[in-house]
């Protein structure tokens, strides 16, 4: 025997409890009473029937599924452990739903906002689904039309797809094993490049394996894209949540996974005509690309023709210029002519004055004193010359006035 | 010209080529061998469409083993 000590009883205890598969997670159904809250937001309250209670924390007040309040019948969701300091028992809530719910429905409800919780759901973290699969992965059971419904399907539809079959029950025990087991026979295949998971309709019951925890992990870490197809249109299961693609049912989880080939057929086609009407579209380019070329050359001829005129205008232009240069300046020659034969002596001579020469000096004689009687001079005139002899003087100019008698006073 | 393109292969270089062409710029002599390259892979889709066969293989799982052992169905 041993003495142990207080917390000895209570860690033994707490370990006990916490090692409880049914303790560690289970659902109680009670009215709440001594409802409190904390400074921190945590509640506490009692959970309690006619013969007995319990002490319940729940911390986050996030999982409240209705407003808590006392004498309110609720279905509670956690873990049995011991408050060691206190030394009580205490439910550990982690989700409280009203009362009436069926137990797969709170089931359901928890384990939907747990694996939101861990993003399980995230849209953010589907993923695209391969536009033309090559190895589709069939989780589904051998029973039943829905495999052969998938591969009539998909053989319509597009038929360059190899099927592979990975076979699992699909309800009851060992469904859920079967699903993960499944998954992981594909995990393990080379090339799968989708994977679909299908089943027929069926009670909640019946379709319960795939709003298990684990299948709902096996979905998530699928190496290949998964299309959830379980059950009718208004049936949603986990695993539709967790799926990349949710399909109504299988055979849509079918359609969804490959491509028509009618649509196919009329985009090949579609580009066949866009490839012939590109090319067309080149050469008749390129004919219009020759037929602007030629017409450029063609409208380049008149420019020539322009050229050549406006030289030849220049040209006339220019001689037009020479000539009147040629005239202004053939004037100024005859004026400056004109102007020389005035100052020339024979001009002066023509209009009736003589030179005379000394014919011994040779001096052309200008005053009365060159000259004596007697001597000889030759005379000039304008159109030759004759000589004489000086036979009278006179000085002084009134003598030369009176040779012009005319201009006589 | 490869054979032996898959079907998506085939469809993704003639979309590729389709979109080549209808960008421009190319000279006559690319644009006729584009030409010529994608009339010659919408024929490869059109037949892969046309001959090709739905395949179906089955993995080797832990329950199908339980089948073949028990003989009878578990479901």
């Amino acid at each position: 025997m041993k003495i142990y000590s207080v917390a000895e009883v209570t860690g033994y205890l707490r370990e006990l409890l916490e090692t409880d598969s049914l303790l560690a997670d289970l659902w109680i159904s009670g009215e709440v009473s001594n409802l409190s809250e904390s400074a921190a937001g945590h509640l506490y309250f009692t959970l309690k029937d006619e013969a007995s209670q319990l002490r319940c924390v729940l911390f986050r007040r996030g999982r409240l599924a209705l407003p808590l309040e006392s004498g309110v019948a609720v279905v509670a969701h956690g873990r049995i452990s011991i408050y060691e300091v206190a030394g009580t028992l205490q439910f550990y809530v982690d989700l409280v739903q009203p009362e009436g719910i069926g137990i797969l429905h709170l089931e359901f409800e928890r384990l939907k906002a747990k694996l939101e919780e861990e993003g399980l759901f995230d849209v953010a973290r589907k993923r695209g689904l391969p536009p033309f699969p090559r190895r589709i992965g069939v989780v589904t059971s051998p029973t039943g039309a829905v495999f052969s419904d998938i591969a009539n399907i998909i053989s319509r539809r597009y038929p360059l797809v190899e099927l592979v079959l990975s076979l699992t029950p699909v309800q009851g025990d060992g469904a859920s094993e079967g699903i993960v087991q499944a998954f992981e026979a594909l995990n393990e295949t080379e090339g799968i490049d989708l994977v679909i998971l299908a089943r027929g309709g069926g009670s909640l019951e019946e379709l319960w394996a795939f709003n298990e925890e684990r299948v709902a992990r096996a979905i998530f870490s699928s190496k290949a894209p998964v299309i959830s197809g379980v059950g009718h249109d208004t049936d949603f299961t986990i695993a539709d949540f967790v799926a990349d693609l949710r399909a109504p049912t299988p055979s849509a989880a079918a359609e969804l996974a490959v491509p028509h080939r009618s649509e196919l057929e009329s985009r090949i086609q579609s580009h066949r005509r866009s490839l012939v009407a590109t090319l067309l579209a080149e050469i008749s380019q390129r004919r219009s690309g020759v037929d602007y070329t030629v017409s450029r050359l063609k409208s380049l001829s008149p420019d020539v023709d322009r050229y050549r005129q406006h030289i030849e205008e220049l040209t006339k232009l220019a001689s037009m210029r020479l000539g009147s240069f040629l005239a202004i300046n053939r004037e100024k020659v005859r004026s400056q002519q004109m102007q020389l034969s005035a100052l020339s002596p024979i001009a002066t001579l023509s209009r009736g004055y003589a030179q005379v020469q000394h014919s011994t000096t040779r001096e052309i004689v200008s005053r009365i004193a060159q000259v004596q009687r007697g001597d000889a001079i030759a005379v000039r005139v304008s159109d030759g010359q004759f000589k004489g002899k000086v036979t009278g003087l006179r000085k002084g100019l009134q003598a030369w006035m009176s040779n012009f008698p005319s201009k006589k006073r | 010209m490869d054979e032996q393109l898959s079907f998506e292969e085939a469809l993704n270089r003639l979309e590729k080529i389709v979109q080549t062409l209808e960008a421009g710029g190319l000279t006559l002599e690319e644009a006729l061998s584009l030409f010529e390259e994608g009339m010659h892979l919408a024929k490869i889709c059109s037949e892969r469409l046309d001959t090709a066969e739905l395949k179906i293989s089955q993995l080797q799982t832990a329950f199908e083993e339980a089948i073949e052992n028990k003989g009878e169905s578990p479901c």
